[in-house]
C-alpha cells in the first residue's frame, strides 16, 4: 500500500506545482501577436461596413499567416511556422505571387520540423495562376483529403438568391455535430437586423447587439428555438444560444418592420451563398452527402445528393422563391400587429 | 459475467463516441451572413386579405326586442347590438315587430334565428412602400355579400385609405393623411376577424372602432431606465370614432373636426408586457345640426400578456349633448326625429389562454372568455343595464387559417325586459 500512495502523492504535487506554475505571472512577458486579435474590433453597421470588414479581416490573416509564419521560423519554431504558412497557402485565391514565395518556404519549415507533423503541404495547383485554379477547380488538401465544394445557388424569386444556406449531411452513417462557437454580433441598426441572414453551427451563442439610438428587443417565436432578450438601449449586447437545429426567425416586439433570420446547422460543413448566389464550402472530407439548401423565400428547402471527390463539378441548386412573408408580424407573445399601424 | 460485461462495455462505448462525434467548423465556412440591401427588404406592391365565412344561431327570434315590450322607441328601450353574430358586430336580426326606432341600429344578416352560414367579409388590403421615400400607402377595401332579403343589402367599403409618412428613421415618429382606423382605445387593434383572438366586437365597440377621414398624428419615445416607452396618437377627423352603421356618411353635419387621442404606456420586461392607455374624444356630434352639441369620450384600456396568457380589457364613458330640436342623421335609415341626449358606461374584460403547442401546422390553440357590461341611456327615457358572457376558442393553424367558436350570454339587467338573444357562432378565416 506505501508504494501506491507514493505516486498519488507525487502525482498530485506534480498537479499542484504546474498549477501553481500556471497561475504565477510569466517573467518574462512575450510580446502580444496582433493576429490573435480576430475579429477585427472594426464597427459594423450597413451592409457596405460588413463588406469591408471581411475584406479587411482576410488581409489581415495573410498578414498574419505570413509574417507569423516567418517569426516563428526565426525563433526555430518550424511546427508553428508550418502551421501558419500551410494555412496561407489553403486559403481561396491566394496571390500567385505570394504563393510563390511562401511554398517553398512552408516546405523548408517542414523539413526542419518533426516527422510527426499531421498535415502536409497542399499541393501546388497547376496552370497558369493560383487563382485561376482555385476559383475555377474544387481544391484538394492533398493530406486530409479534404475538398472544397464550389457552387452557386439559383432562384429566389424576386429576392435573388443571396442568402442561401448550404449545408452537407452525409448521405450514410451519422453526420458529426458541428463543434460550438461564438458568432460575432448581428447588430440592429436603422430598425434592421445586419446581418438579415446569418448561418450558425448548432450551439452557436450569438451577441446581438443594439446600434440605434431607440430601445430594441429581439425575440424569436420559432418553436423550439424560441427566446425573447428583452429590452434594451443603444450600445448593449444581449447573447442567444441556438440550441436546436433549422431556421429561427428573428423579431422585435418593438418594431414590426425589424425582421431577419439565424439558421441552425446540425451539420459542421454549411455556408451562405452570396448575393450572386456563389457559395465555397471548404473542408469537406470526401463521401457522398445530401446537400441541403434553405432559402428565406423558399417555401421548402431543397435537398440534393452529391458525391465530393476532388475534382468534382460544381454544385448547382435552384431554389424557390414562392414562400410569401406572413400577412402579419406577431408581436412576442403572438398576437398579429397590422403593419400599417407600425406598433 | 465478467466477460458478458466487458461485452456490453464494448458494444456500447462505440455508439456513445459516435454521438459524441464533433467537428469544428471551418473558420473560413462560418459565413459573414447575408444582407440585402434595404430597398430590396420591401416588397413595393403588396396585396394581402382574407375571406371571413361564418356559421350562426341566434335564439328567440334573433334581436333584442322583446314582443311584449311596447315602448317606443323600441331601439332605446333594448340593446339592438347585443345578438351579435360576426366579427362585424352585425346581428342575427333588427325586426323591431314594427315599433318605431330611432336609427340606433347595427347592421343585420337578416337570419333571425334560422341556423345559418355567412359569408362575413372579403376584404383586400394594398400595401405601397415606395423605395428610397418614407412613405407607406394603405388602402383596405372590403366586400359584404348579403343573401338575406330582411337583413342588410350587399355593401362595399373603402374602410381605410391614407399615406403614411416616417420622416425620421431614429425617432418613431408617423404622419398618416386619409381614411384611417380609430385611435381612440385598444378595440380597433384587432378590428378585422383576422387578427381578434375571439369573434364578436364588445358591447362598446360601436362607439370606438369607427374609420373616420382625417390627420393622425404617431409618435413613441422610450423610457430607457424603466424598459418602457411612452406613445401618443392623436388625430383630427371629420367625424367621430363611432362605426358606420351609426354615422354612416362618415361626415360631420357642421364641419367642425372632432378630436381624438390616446396616450399609452407600455412596460416591456422579458416575460411580461403591459400596456395602459388613456383615450379622449371631444368635438361636434356629427349627427347634429348644431356645433354646440358636444361628444365627449374617456376611456381607459390594459392589456397584459405572459406566460401563454393574455388578459384585455377596457372603460368607456360617454356623453352626447342634446341636439337643437329636429332631426339628426344617426344611423343608416336615415333622418331620425328625436335628438335626445345619451350617456353610456361601459366596459369588458377578455382573458385568454394560448397553449403551449405549436408546430408547422398549428399554429396556436386559444380559449378565452369575456364579460362585457353596457349601461347606457338617452335622456328622457328608461336607463338600461345590459352584459354579456363570451366563451370560445380560436385555433390557428398554418399561420393562415382561424378556426373559432364562440357561445354569447347575452343578459338584460335592467330597463329592459329579459330577452332569449343568445347567439351561438363560428368563423373561419382564411389570411392570404
Amino acid at each position: 500500500m506505501v508504494r501506491p500512495m507514493r505516486r498519488l502523492c507525487a502525482v498530485i504535487l506534480a498537479a499542484a506545482s504546474s498549477l501553481t506554475l500556471a497561475a504565477s505571472p510569466k517573467q518574462v512577458k512575450e510580446p502580444e501577436w496582433l493576429g490573435e486579435q480576430m475579429p477585427l474590433p472594426l464597427a459594423v453597421k450597413t451592409p457596405e461596413d460588413l463588406a469591408f470588414k471581411a475584406s479587411a479581416e482576410r488581409q489581415y490573416l495573410i498578414f498574419n499567416l505570413l509574417a507569423g509564419g516567418k517569426v516563428a521560423w526565426d525563433r526555430g519554431d518550424y511546427p508553428l511556422a508550418v502551421t501558419r504558412w500551410e494555412a496561407l497557402l489553403r486559403l481561396p485565391n491566394v496571390p500567385a505571387e505570394l504563393e510563390l514565395q511562401v511554398r517553398p518556404l512552408a516546405k523548408a519549415a517542414r523539413e526542419q520540423a518533426p516527422m510527426s507533423m499531421p498535415m502536409a503541404l497542399p499541393a501546388a495547383p497547376e496552370g497558369p495562376t493560383a487563382a485561376t485554379a482555385v476559383v475555377s477547380v474544387p481544391e484538394v488538401d492533398a493530406s486530409k483529403q479534404l475538398v472544397t465544394v464550389n457552387g452557386s445557388v439559383a432562384g429566389g424569386g424576386n429576392n435573388g438568391p443571396g442568402g442561401a444556406v448550404v449545408i452537407l449531411r452525409r448521405a450514410e452513417g451519422t453526420t458529426p455535430k458541428p463543434r460550438p462557437m461564438r458568432i460575432r454580433a448581428v447588430i440592429q441598426k436603422d430598425k434592421r437586423f445586419i446581418p438579415h441572414v446569418l448561418a450558425v453551427p448548432l450551439g452557436a451563442t450569438v451577441e446581438f447587439r443594439n446600434d440605434d439610438e431607440i430601445f430594441h428587443n429581439v425575440f424569436s417565436l420559432t418553436p423550439q428555438n424560441d427566446f425573447d432578450l428583452g429590452l434594451y438601449k443603444n450600445g448593449v449586447s444581449k447573447e442567444q444560444t441556438f440550441l436546436s437545429p433549422g431556421p429561427v426567425h428573428l423579431l422585435c416586439n418593438i418594431h414590426s418592420s425589424m425582421s431577419g433570420y439565424v439558421f441552425v446547422s446540425d451539420s459542421p460543413w454549411f455556408t451562405q451563398a452570396d448575393a450572386t448566389g456563389r457559395f465555397s464550402l471548404k473542408g469537406v472530407p470526401p463521401g457522398n452527402y445530401v446537400a441541403e439548401v434553405w432559402h428565406e423565400w423558399a417555401a421548402k428547402s431543397v435537398k440534393k445528393t452529391v458525391r465530393v471527390i476532388a475534382g468534382m463539378e460544381e454544385l448547382q441548386v435552384s431554389v424557390d422563391g414562392d414562400r410569401r412573408a406572413p400577412a402579419f408580424v406577431p408581436d412576442k407573445s403572438g398576437k398579429p400587429r397590422q403593419p400599417q399601424l407600425g406598433y | 459475467m465478467r466477460q458478458l460485461a466487458w461485452v456490453m462495455v464494448l458494444l456500447v462505448t462505440p455508439a456513445w463516441a459516435a454521438e459524441e462525434e464533433m467537428v469544428a467548423v471551418d473558420e473560413e465556412n462560418a459565413p459573414n451572413g447575408y444582407t440585402p440591401s434595404e430597398a430590396s427588404l420591401n416588397e413595393v406592391l403588396r396585396f394581402t386579405g382574407y375571406l371571413d365565412v361564418g356559421f350562426a344561431k341566434a335564439f328567440g327570434n334573433g334581436s333584442s326586442f322583446a314582443a311584449n315590450d311596447t315602448r317606443v322607441p323600441a331601439d332605446y328601450g333594448s340593446d339592438a347590438f347585443a345578438p351579435a353574430v360576426n366579427s362585424r358586430g352585425e346581428v342575427a336580426s333588427t325586426d323591431s315587430g314594427g315599433r318605431f326606432t330611432n336609427g340606433f341600429l347595427p347592421r343585420s344578416v337578416g337570419i333571425g334565428n334560422r341556423p345559418s352560414f355567412l359569408l362575413n367579409t372579403a376584404s383586400v388590403d394594398v400595401r405601397f412602400t415606395p423605395k428610397q421615400v418614407p412613405l407607406f400607402v394603405f388602402v383596405r377595401a372590403q366586400a359584404m355579400p348579403r343573401f338575406s332579403p330582411t337583413g342588410d343589402a350587399t355593401r362595399f367599403d373603402l374602410q381605410q385609405a391614407f399615406g403614411k409618412l416616417t420622416p425620421f428613421s431614429a425617432h418613431e415618429f408617423a404622419l398618416s393623411l386619409g381614411k384611417f382606423d380609430s385611435v381612440f382605445g385598444i378595440e380597433y387593434l384587432e378590428n378585422e376577424a383576422n387578427l381578434r383572438t375571439n369573434i364578436t366586437p364588445s358591447l362598446i365597440a360601436r362607439y370606438t372602432t369607427g374609420h373616420s377621414l382625417g390627420l393622425k398624428v404617431f409618435y413613441r419615445f422610450q423610457l430607457p431606465a424603466l424598459w418602457s416607452a411612452v406613445s401618443f396618437n392623436l388625430a383630427g377627423t371629420n367625424s367621430g370614432t363611432r362605426i358606420e352603421a351609426l354615422v354612416p356618411a362618415s361626415a360631420s353635419l357642421v364641419g367642425v373636426p372632432v378630436g381624438s387621442g390616446r396616450i399609452g404606456y407600455e412596460l416591456n420586461l422579458k416575460s411580461v408586457q403591459v400596456k395602459l392607455g388613456v383615450s379622449g374624444l371631444y368635438g361636434a356630434r356629427n349627427d347634429q345640426t348644431d356645433p354646440g352639441a358636444l361628444q365627449q369620450a374617456l376611456a381607459g384600456d390594459l392589456r397584459v400578456q405572459a406566460f401563454g396568457f393574455s388578459l384585455a380589457g377596457e372603460v368607456l364613458r360617454l356623453n352626447d349633448a342634446r341636439g337643437p330640436n329636429g332631426v339628426k342623421r344617426t344611423g343608416a335609415e336615415g333622418p331620425s326625429e328625436i335628438p335626445s341626449g345619451f350617456n353610456v358606461l361601459g366596459g369588458w374584460g377578455r382573458l385568454a389562454y394560448t397553449l403551449p403547442l405549436t408546430n408547422e401546422w398549428l399554429s396556436g390553440l386559444t380559449f378565452y372568455g369575456r364579460y362585457d357590461r353596457r349601461h347606457g341611456w338617452f335622456e328622457g327615457f328608461t336607463t338600461l343595464v345590459t352584459d354579456r358572457i363570451t366563451a370560445g376558442f380560436r385555433l390557428d393553424l398554418f399561420e393562415m387559417l382561424a378556426i373559432k367558436a364562440e357561445y354569447l350570454f347575452n343578459r338584460e339587467i335592467s330597463g329592459a325586459p329579459r330577452v332569449d338573444n343568445d347567439v351561438v357562432t363560428g368563423s373561419v378565416v382564411l389570411t392570404w
